[in-house]
């Protein structure tokens, strides 16, 4: 299931605890994993001089410098490193979601593993409202699955076994959960289908019976049914529940209820520009604020 | 009787002055330094609360308490994180409370005596 791990870092505190599960997962699974790192952005187009992302200082590049800077990231994991098996590091030049889209064209990984947005060194994106806009443009593109670790606190699991999926019943999270079902079945955990019912008209007046509200979880309730137990054949270790509230919120508190090591969710907002996608889609939220590991699917992947 | 504390952390110098800091305050203490041993004393002692270690060789903090929250005679039994990594405060997020080490031992005693 996961054999080759593309783990996208600045190496800074930053992305401390998406290597913690990065390297945690080539070690269980048996992965290789490259450390790619873009080390700068060109001054202008094809330029030699570029302005370091950690430093922010233009350096002439050349292979010396790349060579630094891949040891530097070699001692920075040093730790990690010294108990996986298979790694390399790369680094590259360019805008980092592009180069992180290009590295993953021709590396092919199962997954891309990334950690929230650095922004300035050493500042963690949680305290941010938005998730890193290099986030935002390789889940949208990647045509593998994106596994994002936010906050530190979703870093200490260990493996998954006990995955929720949150669905939204649209053609991504039907590709979403292929992969969610073939990752609960090969690593026999156990699988928590989750609707929520979003209720957020509440706060615009709209507000509705509590009859007409479980209804729809009713109504969520047959469609999770119909839409995926049939996928399952003969798989039992599986839940399915509908929560109404704020979509994002339930999701989170689903999971920290259940005890969930990893959400599985399709990726669907179009918008890349931070500013737009600032409210966010919901997978973004959830991705912000879950407590553990987040893996995002678009609908290209896998095609 | 006195109240027992299960201390579980895989570090024995840590494990050896929770001992004594519990023991010398009136609390029986007993420990562990892996997941799978932890969770074993805990059924067998019945502890009135455990201090948990994020990091242990077998398995992390959170999935032990994972555990530990399904079996119906300690699914209640208070948890103290002590650990020494940063967002230690949100990974067991049923703990009641959470300390980075090296922590302050008043701080800790009073935790103790709260939840006992």
């Amino acid at each position: 299931m996961f054999k080759k791990i593309l783990f996208a870092t600045s190496a800074t505190e930053a992305c401390d605890h998406a290597a913690r599960v990065a390297f945690d997962m080539a070690q269980r699974y048996n992965a290789h994993i490259d450390v790619f790192h873009v080390l700068g952005i060109p001054s202008r187009g094809y330029s030699q001089v570029v302005v370091d992302v950690k430093t922010g200082d233009e350096v002439a590049l050349d292979d010396n410098y790349r060579d630094l800077v891949k040891e530097e990231i070699r001692t920075y994991y040093d730790h990690q490193i010294a108990k996986t098996k298979n790694w390399s590091i790369d680094v590259a030049i360019g805008l980092p979601h592009r180069e992180i889209l290009r590295i993953a064209r021709l590396m092919k990984p199962d997954m891309i593993v990334m950690g929230g947005s650095t922004g300035a060194s050493g500042s963690y994106a949680h305290k941010k409202i938005v998730t890193g806009s290099t986030f935002q443009r390789v889940a949208k593109a990647a045509h593998c699955p994106v596994l994002v670790i936010n906050r530190p606190a979703g870093s200490f699991w260990g493996g998954f076994s006990n995955v929720v999926f949150g669905t939204d019943f649209s053609n991504a999270a039907d590709t979403a959960f292929e992969f969610a079902f073939k990752l609960v079945k090969e690593l026999n955990c156990d699988f928590h289908i989750f609707h929520a019912l979003d209720i957020t008209g509440f706060q615009m007046n709209n507000l509705h019976t509590q009859d007409y509200i479980e209804d729809q979880i009713q109504k969520a309730g047959r469609q999770l049914r119909f839409k995926y137990i049939s996928k399952m054949e003969n798989f039992k270790d599986y839940a399915m529940e509908v929560w109404e509230g704020i979509p994002f919120v339930e999701i989170v508190k689903y999971a920290r209820e259940k005890h969930a090591d990893l959400i599985v969710m399709a990726y669907n907002t179009k918008k890349t520009d931070e500013k737009d996608a600032s409210i966010g889609s919901v997978a973004e939220q959830v991705i912000l604020r879950a407590n553990c590991p987040v893996i995002s699917i678009n609908r290209s992947v896998g095609k | 009787m006195k109240k027992k504390i299960l201390i579980i952390d895989d570090d024995p110098a840590v494990v050896d002055y929770l001992t004594t800091l519990f023991e010398d305050n009136g609390y029986a203490a007993c420990s562990a330094m892996t997941a799978q041993d932890g969770l074993k004393r805990a059924q067998k002692e019945r502890p009135d609360l455990i201090t948990l270690d994020l990091e242990l060789p077998d398995e992390w903090g959170p999935r032990f308490y994972r555990k530990l929250s399904s079996d119906k005679e300690l699914k209640n039994t208070p948890v103290i994180v002590i650990s020494g990594l940063s967002g230690n405060k949100y990974a067991v997020s049923k703990a009641v409370a959470s300390l980075s080490k090296p922590f302050d031992r008043d701080e800790l005693l009073k935790i103790v005596k709260e939840n006992v």
